[in-house]
């Protein structure tokens, strides 16, 4: 049952940092008092980032004001890419390690990051419809994105459709991997394949392709939104694992009678 | 050119009703979950 | 015998390798179908059946845009190029705002016996380069970039740029 996911996590012979905060107890310690802050400053950063953009960023030369709709739909796409490459370290530290954290944190994190992929394909579509004059194309780009959509909702389902969570967890842990080949595959598609979507605007080689006066409230933006998705997880995290300890206490509770 | 500010405000629409749902249900969580597990302990 | 968190651990390795092999197989395989659109080159290479149906993507050739209307309706031809070739377009109704010279265009149709592509729809495919007005105003006016030949000049050279205002 549920006692053992905390009974099991302190390690015994093992040691290094990784297991270090691989223990609940411990990560509830550290990350309780941080998280009022870092809810505070998501909120101001994703407010100031979503204000800026769509209030006081210059209008785009080509796009008119259309343009503002990058402001949500850039930082939306990173998040949700980044929060499947989280995903995917939580499942290969449950299948190899079998730490229970990673467990907790990977079924957290599939719902917030299948929502900012639902913004993120929202967003481009709305975009889509006065720029391109379709709301929706099958190119690679757009495919791969709805593809990594439904791998969020397919972990979703998985992780919580087995009535032995340990069984939940490795099968969707497999899925988990097994789906982060898409991400490199929804990073290149617009270089290894004609797309009516356009290329990259910021990558890490050579210089961003975008004014400075537009940069700025796009780094906020997306910092607000990181912090924001890395405070609600850690804040689902640490509701789980008070969730399971309160599960144990009242089974010892009823045990002693 | 066409009037695009429908589109832009239903993109950062969608955005900010999802933004504030999820932080509004993941608070309520973790406080509802605080509070049994206090409850729980002081049993 | 090796530790169990050890074989674990080359179990997923090894099974990661071989599905990235099999992705990148079936990707490379279907290559063609998953590009969205041919560019001008591709058709002057392949040649596609005149009446198949198929997406045409490129620059709409500076000089080359001659509007007609008939009653309601516009007709427009123009050229679609990538810079080494250039397929004539004709197109009947209503452009998309965005369309201009210069302007990256996907165009959905088919090719006539004649060599002309005859356009069903016209999608617009603009760049990746964000700039306010003034910018473009101001590297226009230095010369330095013109819309209708093409994408802008390296961004080092403009995004952090000083604008007489």
């Amino acid at each position: 049952m549920n006692e053992n996911v905390l009974s099991r996590a302190v390690p015994a012979k093992t040691s290094g940092w990784l297991h270090y905060f691989a223990n609940p107890g411990r990560f509830l310690r550290f990350v309780q008092p941080i998280l009022p802050w870092a809810a505070g400053v998501s909120l101001i950063l994703t407010l100031a980032g979503l204000v800026w953009g769509y209030q006081f960023a210059p209008a785009d030369w080509e796009q008119g004001d259309a343009a503002r709709i990058m402001y949500v739909h850039v930082p939306a796409a990173w998040v949700a890419m980044s929060g499947y490459a989280m995903l995917a370290v939580c499942s290969l530290f449950s299948i190899v390690w079998r730490h229970p954290l990673a467990d907790i944190a990977a079924e957290e994190i599939g719902p917030i990051g299948a929502g900012f992929t639902f913004v993120c394909l929202v967003s481009g579509s709305l975009w889509g419809k006065p720029m391109w004059g379709a709301y929706w194309v099958w190119d690679a780009r757009l495919t791969s994105v709805l593809v990594l959509f439904f791998l969020y909702l397919g972990h979703i389902a998985l992780i919580r459709a087995f009535d032995n969570k340990t069984h939940g967890y490795r099968a969707a842990a497999i899925l988990a991997l097994a789906g982060a080949i898409n991400l490199p595959i929804i990073v290149y598609s617009v270089q290894w394949w004609n797309t009516l979507h356009q290329g990259n605007t910021i990558s890490l080689a050579g210089g961003a392709k975008i004014y400075m006066t537009m940069l700025y409230p796009l780094l906020i933006s997306t910092l607000g939104f990181y912090l924001s998705f890395l405070t609600m997880v850690c804040a689902r995290v640490a509701a789980a694992v008070c969730e399971r300890k309160t599960a144990s206490a009242l089974l010892a509770a009823a045990e002693r009678g | 050119m066409q009037n695009t500010w429908p589109y832009i405000n239903g993109a950062y629409g969608v955005t900010t009703i999802f933004l504030v749902a999820a932080a509004w249900l993941t608070f309520a969580r973790y406080r509802r979950a605080l509070a049994r597990l206090r409850q729980a302990e002081t049993q | 015998m090796l530790k169990p968190k050890r074989r674990r651990l080359y179990l997923v390795i090894v099974s990661g390798l071989c599905l990235s092999a099999a992705v990148g197989l079936t990707l490379a395989a279907f290559s063609s179908s998953l590009t969205y659109f041919l560019s001008p080159r591709q058709v002057a290479a392949q040649h596609p059946a005149p009446g198949m149906s198929f997406r045409l993507g490129g620059i709409v050739q500076a000089g080359t845009v001659q509007t007609t209307l008939a009653g309601q309706t516009p007709t427009t031809h123009f050229a679609v190029t990538d810079g080494r070739a250039a397929v004539p377009v004709v197109f009947t109704g209503v452009l998309p705002d965005l369309f201009r010279e210069g302007q990256g265009v996907v165009a959905i149709g088919a090719m006539s016996g004649d060599g002309v592509f005859h356009a069903d729809e016209v999608l617009a495919k603009h760049g990746a380069a964000y700039m306010p007005k003034d910018v473009e105003q101001s590297l226009k006016e230095a010369g330095k970039w013109d819309p209708k030949f093409g994408p802008p000049p390296p961004a080092s050279t403009w995004n952090d740029m000083k604008v007489g205002s």
